[in-house]
């Protein structure tokens, strides 16, 4: 009941976690910052704008990736198994990278492209931190891992610390945020997008949210209240890192994740493998 | 129902006579749809049928398949010769002088020489449904500009049935003629068009395949020697822990060989220069298939050894490296090759893992990966010859002319990675299988391998469908209707595939986990209704279902989604003519082409070496 209730209202959960994210990133650079309610705020201005498109096909993509968002949610909390779960998030990435070439639009395709390297980097990490809570709780259904008696983070503070490193990627936060990258190619795959279709593409962003930290979640075993506590530090530690680092191109975050992330998770998971569980 | 299997392989072989004395092009065409339910209902009834079965035939058989063999060699070395390749021509004399020493040290043996078991059967529908409509297409594709259209679809047909007869070889010295029959047909379909390309393009095909067939050749030589016998069910019927793998090894290498893996990747890439539907019946149904098939074929006896681990390494690597590589190319017929290879390493290395899941993981990419494939090359014949689109740069703004060859192009491409399709459950239940292994402890070069090159390959699908959609208006769409012909082969494949999908549960459940029992024991996959259940995970109907709904969305969008929405341009910095951004070419990655072949020459080495514990 309560994964239909979390499914139902993800985005709005999103919203509200945006909100917050505004505040305090306004707080640590000592800004009062907008009201918490303020993207709620943005999405009913943007419905009211005047709707404008490039072509139907790209609009339509914009809510499509919205839906798919959402649907990989509701794989997420519905269905049973995480890996299946994960490879659901790849049909969004679809719609929005193929909405994004279709366009006349150097910015935007050239963000598509990022966003391919965006997948590139993170993919293969949370494909291990999958295989890896596999190892732990012993089976890759959600209900089993979050009813694991213990806390899986002990056993697996690597791969989560290369977990930690993706969350740029895949929420698009600075230093890793080159797919977006607002001030070289002004948003990439969402500028061509306006009024109601860029308010898609913007509460699938939220829904990205909550997909997110829902897996931060899952590192807490059965044990809700340390999955809490991991939530609320990985979003602090979020926001201070993207309020503190500069943007690299994307040719660090691939070496990052290549020859950092994925060797930290790779070296965990051989240790849990010599163990013999 | 001995009858069936002798008139699957028979039938397209004298269809294939007929086409080629008839030359009408009336004939040609009704053979060929005439092939196509009575290949697919025969293959159906065998596998219907109380399998496994032995096939008795006279003693005269065996001489004549020796008659042939030589025949061939014969052939081979005046290819080698009139083409002034040496090395074709010592291969030739090499083969003839190692099929000598088997004839002479080979003893006596009653055992039917060929057998018929479910993966056979299943090999013979996937000729049925996958290749010949590939024949039929090409009945139309050859009035296209091409010479010899009744020669091409009669060596066509004609292929069908020798890939049917290899299938069921169960004499190894049978299955070594068959071996270098299926050489002979890539010989003369990569060289059709008889220029200076083809020509050199085909003489490598044709010396490449050969060292296949001496590495069968060795194989039987030992296997009479270490055991006494050459038949793949004497073989089965042994005690593995205690058979060396020498003679395996040999087999090995002639897989990857024919399996076109790294290092030996260059004879299917230079098939493309041949008319396109030899690409694609070298890629879907036949040729290229047996090497997975011959590793399913030996994986009950490999199965744990060490050269099965060195199998995975070797063909774990190609998966990755031939999915980067696919990354760098341009031309599309090139990229479907390369990822062709990549999925091939997988195939092998799924047979290679040799447990229950890993075969049913295996047989699963052999059949969807044929279905993608086929109908992928039958759209890339159809974009060169009504479009004359050879490279993926060409295809901007091609949707306003070919609505529908891209719409089934990106259908095509969807199959090959998204969930729910066929493929992409085959690379899940890997990675599953992959972290049961790790969970016993050992082996996490296999996860990292599967993980990346997955990864690689929907990168390398989604560029392409993004190049290909790039900088469209879909203002004007053209709705011609296509042709008649080249209509029917594609939405016969799309048909399949769209079905397929949607019953996917119970044709793994029912379908391929009956083919797989057999071969390497039961699992607990099964299907329950229309989810599919694998251990503990459950893929249920309904993502089944949602992940198809939006991704045929996704794919028909650009036909039919009509916004009443007021126009803009796009976003240009204040510009007047739009900058054309282009995308990624990934060049930088060719700079390590040397380095990573000779990787793969030395995990060609070791599996020899080392996995056939020659040292």
């Amino acid at each position: 009941m309560s994964a239909v209730l979390l499914t139902l209202f993800a985005p709005i959960i999103g919203g509200l976690m945006f909100g917050i994210e505004r505040i305090i990133r306004a707080r640590m650079q000592s800004r009062m910052g907008p009201p918490l309610l303020q993207p709620f705020y943005d999405f009913v201005k943007l419905m009211d704008k005047r709707p404008l498109m490039v072509h139907s096909f790209h609009a339509s993509m914009g809510i499509m990736y919205f839906i798919s968002t959402w649907f990989a949610m509701a794989v997420l909390m519905l269905g049973n198994s995480l890996l299946v779960a994960i490879f659901f998030h790849i049909i969004s990435i679809l719609a929005l990278t193929i909405g994004a070439f279709s366009v006349r639009s150097s910015y935007s395709i050239i963000g598509a492209m990022r966003e391919l390297i965006h997948l590139i980097s993170y993919e293969p990490v949370v494909i291990l931190m999958v295989v890896a809570l596999y190892l732990v709780t012993g089976s890759f259904d959600i209900a089993e891992i979050l009813s694991y008696d213990g806390i899986p983070l002990l056993q697996l503070p690597l791969v989560f610390i290369a977990f930690l490193g993706t969350i740029p990627m895949l929420l698009h936060k600075s230093p890793f945020d080159v797919a977006e990258a607002h001030q070289e190619i002004i948003g990439g795959p969402d500028i061509e997008y306006s009024g109601p279709f860029y308010e898609a593409v913007y509460t699938g962003r939220w829904i990205e949210y909550v997909y997110v930290y829902f897996l931060v979640f899952l590192f807490g075993g059965s044990n809700y209240f340390v999955g809490a506590l991991l939530v609320v530090f990985t979003f602090l530690l979020m926001i201070a890192v993207d309020n503190s680092t500069a943007r690299l191109d994307y040719k660090k975050m691939l070496q990052f994740s290549w020859f950092i992330l994925i060797p930290l998770s790779i070296f965990n998971i051989f240790f849990l493998a010599l163990g013999g569980k | 129902m001995e009858v069936f299997v002798i008139l699957s392989i028979i039938l397209p072989i004298m269809a294939g006579f007929a086409i080629y004395m008839a030359k009408s092009d009336r004939i040609t065409s009704m053979l060929s749809y005439i092939m196509l339910p009575v290949l697919s209902i025969m293959a159906y009834l065998v596998y219907q049928a109380d399998l496994p079965m032995l096939v008795e035939t006279p003693s005269v058989f065996n001489f004549l398949v020796t008659i042939f063999d030589f025949g061939l060699l014969a052939y081979f070395f005046w290819v080698g010769y009139s083409r002034k390749s040496i090395l074709v021509s010592l291969l030739a004399i090499a083969q003839f002088i190692l099929l000598l020493v088997v004839l002479s040290i080979a003893p006596h043996s009653d055992t039917a020489n060929i057998y018929v078991d479910k993966l056979t059967a299943m090999m013979y529908l996937l000729v049925g449904i996958v290749g010949v409509p590939v024949a039929i297409f090409s009945t139309r594709y050859m009035d296209y500009n091409e010479k010899d259209k009744h020669k091409f679809v009669a060596i066509v047909i004609g292929f069908l049935g020798v890939m049917n007869f290899a299938v069921s070889a169960n004499n190894v010295e049978w299955f070594f003629a068959l071996f270098e029959t299926t050489t002979l047909a890539s010989l003369v379909l990569i060289g059709f068009r008889k220029d200076e390309v083809a020509i050199n393009n085909s003489t490598l095909a044709l010396w490449m395949n050969q060292i296949g067939g001496v590495a069968i050749l060795f194989a039987i030589i030992l296997m009479i020697k270490d055991f006494g016998v050459y038949h793949f069910t004497d073989l089965l019927a042994m005690d593995p822990a205690k058979m060396s793998m020498a003679a395996f090894g040999f087999l090995s290498i002639a897989a990857l060989i024919k399996g076109a893996q790294l290092p030996f990747h260059k004879w299917l890439l230079g098939a493309m220069v041949a008319p396109t539907p030899v690409s694609a019946i070298l890629h879907s149904a036949t040729m290229v298939k047996i090497a997975p098939f011959l590793i399913l074929r030996i994986s009950p006896i490999i199965h744990n050894t060490l050269l099965s681990k060195l199998l995975i390494l070797t063909t774990g690597f190609v998966f990755v490296a031939a999915a980067v590589f696919a990354l760098t190319q341009d031309n599309f017929k090139r990229i479907l090759a390369y990822s062709t290879i990549s999925l091939l390493g997988l195939m092998m290395l799924a047979a290679a893992v040799g447990t229950p899941t890993a075969v049913a993981v295996s047989i699963m990419l052999i059949i969807f990966h044929g279905f993608a494939k086929g109908f992928l090359f039958v759209e890339a014949g159809i974009l060169e010859k009504l479009y004359h689109v050879k490279y993926i740069k060409d295809m901007n703004r091609l949707f306003e002319r070919a609505p529908l060859t891209l719409m089934f192009i990106f259908f095509g491409f969807l199959n090959m990675t998204f969930i729910p399709f066929g493929t992409f459950i085959g690379k899940w239940l890997m990675i599953e299988e992959a972290s049961n292994f790790l969970s016993s402890g050992g082996f996490v070069m296999l996860i990292l391998l599967v993980t990346t090159g997955g990864v690689f390959l929907s990168v390398l699908y989604i560029k392409v469908l993004g190049v290909a959609i790039k900088h469209h208006r879909f203002s004007k769409i053209d709705f011609t209707p296509m042709d008649r012909n080249f209509l029917t082969v594609s939405v016969w494949y799309y048909l399949w595939l769209v079905g397929t999908t949607i019953f996917i549960a119970p044709f793994i459940g029912y379908f391929i986990m009956d083919i797989v029992t057999p071969i390497a024991g039961s699992t607990d996959i099964y299907a329950d209704g229309l989810s599919l259940v694998v251990g503990d995970s459950t893929l249920y109907f309904w993502q089944i279902i949602g992940a198809l709904v939006l991704l045929l969305i996704i794919h028909l969008a650009p036909l039919f989604v009509k916004l009443k929405v007021d126009q803009t341009h796009p976003y240009n910095c204040g510009e007047i003519y739009p900058r054309e951004a282009e995308s990624y070419d990934f060049n930088f990655i060719s700079k390590y082409e040397e380095k990573i072949n000779v990787f793969a020459v030395t995990l060609f080495l070791l599996v020899l070496v080392l996995g056939g514990q020659l040292l």
